[in-house]
């Protein structure tokens, strides 16, 4: 299960930003290891996950090259023209990651559903990233999966900035399960929201 | 549905290979089985198989049987209660089937009863038991109603059964909920 990260900023949220926000895949660089650290390394970022902060930059190093390279669907969140390899101001700068895991295959073998998970950096909470990211993840792996049905998502009852994210993002609240997955070594109450295919006729949300 | 009489005395135990003729009565029933993920079994060596690789190494699978007045045939299972853990260690996934003839009675609710009086001992870590229920199966909400888990939500498109993705409605018992009678 992906899971979310994302809390208030300790002052009003700020306009949102009129810069682009996309999608890329990471490289086994040491700028992107670096802009991964980031949020990783973040422990306001972390509350919300399996995952502890980490503490020096070869762990996002290792964690690029044995997780995120190898992963079905695992982008950066870019903000601002161009790549975002970092080189020349107003470029695009990577600003939090986002990972889509398809569920496991029933027993006849059928893939219909995937869970979505995002962490974006602090400096960039409260502008709309985490939102226009979602939304972006959403339509393309709608598009590269056509066996895709279900996306789903779930943040903690105690999260209602990433409770936000989603909603505008156009998931449907479903409701809240209880003790549902263990974070820092607690079982906690995890609000479930979920995009299914038919959410995305035309006309709909 | 009939309203129950008073609720039967039902016990739990583990399978044995040998129940295999009595679990055929619910397994090779497809109106017992329409709202189960898996297709009614057709054979009994197939059945033996599931009963040796599935259900003899489970960490929680028990025969539902009707207490008897002494007869041998209380002993005989009329149904059966997984309670499966996840990769979560705190979350496990329970499945309950009763054979049509006993149907009505207060079985299932009984069972689930039974159930998560003691699962929560048995399975370390475990603290919460969730069951999906297809939105259609009226009798199975009631049966988790009666025994006191909590209807959390409706996921959409979250199960294929019999080739068709179906809504679940997701119920759960917490090991701090009340125990019902």
């Amino acid at each position: 299960m992906e899971l979310q990260q994302q809390g208030d900023p300790p002052r009003a949220a700020a306009e949102p930003t009129g810069e682009v926000v996309t999608l890329r895949e990471f490289m086994a660089s040491d700028a992107d290891a670096e802009a991964f650290m980031s949020w990783a390394s973040d422990p306001l970022v972390a509350l919300f996950q399996r995952r502890d902060a980490f503490e020096h930059v070869g762990q996002a190093r290792r964690y690029i090259f044995d997780h995120v390279l190898p992963h079905p669907w695992y982008r950066a969140i870019c903000v601002g023209s161009g790549s975002g390899s970092g080189s020349g101001s107003g470029a695009a700068v990577v600003v939090g990651s986002i990972s889509v895991k398809p569920a496991p295959a029933e027993a006849d073998g059928r893939l219909f559903m995937a869970s979505v998970g995002y962490r974006v950096a602090r400096a960039q909470w409260g502008r709309g990233v985490a939102t226009r990211a979602v939304r972006a993840a959403a339509e393309d792996v709608f598009a590269a999966w056509p066996w895709l049905r279900r996306l789903e998502a779930v943040a903690d009852v105690e999260n209602p900035a990433s409770q936000r994210v989603l909603e505008k993002a156009g998931f449907v609240r479903e409701g809240v399960l209880r003790k549902y997955i263990v974070l820092k070594g607690r079982p906690r109450d995890m609000v479930m929201f979920s995009l299914v295919d038919t959410d995305r006729v035309a006309g709909g949300r | 549905m009939n309203q129950e009489q008073e609720a039967p005395t039902v016990t739990l135990r583990p399978f044995d290979l040998a129940d295999v003729d009595a679990m055929m009565a619910w397994a090779s029933d497809p109106v017992a089985t329409s709202f189960m993920t898996w297709d009614a079994y057709t054979s009994r060596d197939a059945l033996l198989a599931f009963i040796r690789d599935t259900v003899l190494p489970h960490p929680w699978f028990r025969a539902v049987c009707l207490a008897g007045d002494g007869e041998v045939s209380g002993e005989v299972p009329v149904g059966a209660v997984s309670v499966t853990p996840t990769d979560d260690r705190c979350r496990a996934e329970l499945g309950v089937v009763v054979a049509r003839a006993h149907w009505g009675k207060g079985v299932a609710t009984a069972a689930l009863k039974r159930t998560v009086a003691a699962v929560f001992a048995d399975l370390d870590g475990v603290e919460r038991v969730e069951a999906l229920v297809d939105v259609d199966n009226a009798a199975s909400r009631r049966a988790l109603e009666k025994a006191g888990f909590q209807r959390e939500a409706v996921l959409r498109s979250y199960c294929v059964v019999k080739g068709r993705l179906r809504d679940m409605v997701i119920y759960s018992f917490i090991s701090t909920d009340p125990l019902l009678d």
